[in-house]
């Protein structure tokens, strides 16, 4: 049992040469420091598995070696072996999480950008459409006016025309009443004027007829309205005849004039309406007439 | 007695000489030379550690200590690619700043 005994001492002593020195120690805690501290990030777990690994690899060698406790060169060796990797892995995390960053962030901005972008299109859009809204409604605002003025214009001219007219028809008819209504002028013809009796014009009636139907013609817009009136003294029914047959001889007599036939409306009204008393004779003259209204274009 | 017989040969294989350690040479200054133009900027310290270990694996190298020339192009590999990233997260993380500070 010597020589095992001799082999043990020198075992021992060669053990004790290359026991694990404190440098080697020391390094082999750094390791496990620094490979904890990578191994526990979830940066490092998503980006840098390869490099941990690589890490992991070296520490178990430097921790095998150790147990061993016969190489510190190759335990401080792989020690720092873990320790570099293990650094090398967080910081390559640390540039993918930055790289990231970057893609986020010019993403963001440029979002942010395209909306407001996006913003100021609408918003120019908006304008636009605002100032065109703006300037068809002053557009047809103004057109508005002037028609409304033209109009005014137009019917105040019309208006002093017929009157310029009417008031010349009757100089040209002495015995015609002329006078504005909300009818519109009224010319109006004491029947003696026009018929002797019965309902034959009178030969001395053509000239007033020839400028009924001269002006007629000027205003070849305006329709016209003849209405014939009697006494009370003829009974109801003769005088609505009469004024009828009266109405519509000035009528046919216009129309003979190259008057169109719907332009003239011709009614009789017998003795309604009468103007005067009829208990007079110079009242029941004034009842016996012929009235011609120009509608109001 | 056998525990004891394997205790002695693992601490005479650990003082054993080897081949040269060409491919492990190669990688480190493959490594050493990628991460030396942008980490000499960024990360200056680490560039340097690296550039050390690989100046001493290649010494190691010529004068046959060919186990302690692997071990220190290892290292060297480690730290070159230590400095490399760092550097790239420096320079990714100021990025990523003003990206921010644009707004």
């Amino acid at each position: 049992m010597k020589l095992p005994l001799k082999l043990t001492v020198l075992a021992a002593a060669l053990a004790a040469g290359c026991a694990i020195s404190p440098e080697a120690d020391r390094q082999l805690t750094e390791a496990r420091a620094a490979y904890r501290l990578a191994a526990d990030d979830p940066a490092v777990q998503r980006h840098a598995q390869v490099e941990l690994k690589s890490a992991a690899g070296a520490l178990q060698e430097a921790e095998r070696v150790a147990a061993e406790g016969s190489n510190s060169d190759l335990v401080e060796h792989n020690a720092y072996l873990a320790e570099r990797r293990a650094r090398t892995a967080l910081s390559t995390a640390q540039a993918r999480e930055a790289e990231a960053g970057i893609v986020a962030a010019r993403e963001e901005r440029r979002r942010a950008q395209l909306e407001a972008r996006e913003r100021e299109v609408a918003l120019a859009r908006e304008e636009t459409q605002r100032a065109e809204t703006a300037r068809r409604e002053a557009e047809s605002r103004a057109a508005l006016l002037e028609h409304e003025k033209l109009k005014v214009v137009r019917e105040e001219t019309a208006a002093a025309e017929l009157a310029a007219e009417v008031k010349g028809l009757h100089a040209e008819l002495p015995d015609v009443q002329a006078k504005q209504t909300a009818r519109g002028w009224i010319l109006t013809l004491g029947s003696e004027v026009l018929f002797d009796s019965g309902a034959t014009l009178k030969d001395e009636s053509r000239r007033a007829l020839d400028n009924l139907a001269q002006f007629l013609r000027k205003h070849s817009e305006r329709g016209i309205a003849i209405e014939g009136f009697t006494d009370s003294n003829s009974p109801k029914d003769a005088g609505q005849r009469l004024s009828e047959r009266r109405a519509q001889a000035v009528k046919f007599a216009l129309v003979q004039r190259g008057i169109e036939p719907h332009r003239i409306d011709a009614r009789g009204y017998g003795p309604s309406f009468p103007v005067a008393s009829n208990e007079t004779e110079t009242g029941r003259q004034q009842n016996r007439r012929v009235e011609i209204v120009i509608n109001p274009s | 007695m056998n525990r004891i017989a394997l205790i002695f040969v693992a601490a005479l294989a650990a003082c054993a000489t080897t081949d040269p350690p060409e491919s492990t040479m190669a990688s480190a200054r493959t490594m050493v030379a990628q991460a030396r133009p942008v980490a000499q900027q960024n990360a200056p310290a680490e560039l340097a550690v690296a550039q050390d270990k690989l100046a001493r694996a290649e010494t190691a190298m010529q004068r046959g200590h060919y186990e302690h020339a692997r071990m220190l192009a290892e290292e060297a590999e480690a730290d070159a690619r230590l400095a490399w990233i760092t550097s790239e997260r420096v320079r990714t993380e100021r990025a990523l700043q003003e990206e921010r500070n644009i707004r």
